[in-house]
């Protein structure tokens, strides 16, 4: 399995890597998500942006996630996230997810360890290469 | 529809499934080509849009630029307008632009 993101230009002109992909939304519809692929984030967290086109019904109060400016209140749902893997095919991501609640405490939605764990990631910049990399894709190192 | 993977390693509790309803994926498949498109402008008018619009929400739908205060109003002026473009790229621009450490 290959999921490949991409270098997105952001706010303030940094290059940044990314995966896009589609959360559920309490209504059925998938709501499209540019996530930062983040290395080192353990949970996968909602920006406000998103959690609003969600718009959940049911939403419980979670554990506080913590940064470098300290700790942040947070929501928790349950919903299912999916992406684009190779031929078009699509995979899902079922479980209990975070969101923050502070517009300003995060403006993009991040991929955390809780999914990129369960893949072997590449985030190379030189190589122009965001992917995530499962089951029988493999990535190999040579020395030229 | 779903084929359930099982995935041990703790303390995830995420399952992961592979979608093969062919309905699905083909909405699944137009859904992402408007959601490439509307990454696409905002990608090529970045420099623009982005120091314009600092403390607001953003969304492109139909490669359109819609701007408020708040997600709820930007969503409803984008979906307004293009009430079928399910692909829109929403986004928050951060007041400040400072270097970014996001581990959580």
């Amino acid at each position: 399995m290959q999921i490949n993101g991409e270098w997105l230009v952001c706010d303030d002109g940094v290059v940044r890597p990314v995966i896009r992909g589609e959360v559920l939304a309490t209504n059925g519809a998938w709501v499209p998500v540019p996530f930062l692929l983040d290395t080192g984030a353990d949970r996968t967290v909602f920006s406000v942006a998103i959690l609003t086109a969600l718009s959940p019904h049911a939403l419980s109060a979670s554990e506080r996630l913590s940064g470098l400016g300290g700790s942040v209140r947070t929501v928790s749902l349950e919903t299912r996230g999916r992406f684009s893997h190779e031929e078009s095919r699509k995979v899902a991501f079922r479980g209990a997810y975070a969101a923050i609640t502070d517009l300003e405490a995060l403006d993009m939605s991040v991929l955390g360890r809780d999914i990129t764990n369960l893949f072997a990631v590449v985030v190379d910049r030189p190589g122009n290469v965001v992917c995530l990399l499962g089951q029988r894709h493999q990535y190999m190192i040579v020395q030229r | 529809m779903y084929e359930d993977i099982p995935v041990t390693e703790k303390p995830t509790q995420i399952v992961m499934e592979e979608i093969t309803d062919p309905e699905e994926l083909a909405k699944a498949r137009a859904q992402r080509a408007r959601f490439d498109r509307n990454t696409a402008w905002l990608q090529a008018h970045a420099a623009e849009v982005y120091p314009r619009y600092r403390g607001k929400c953003i969304c492109i739908a139909g490669e359109e630029l819609f701007v408020a205060e708040t997600p709820e109003e930007v969503l409803a002026l984008a979906q307004s307008a293009h009430p079928d473009d399910d692909g829109f790229f929403l986004h928050y621009i951060p007041r400040e632009k400072l270097a970014r450490i996001y581990a959580n």
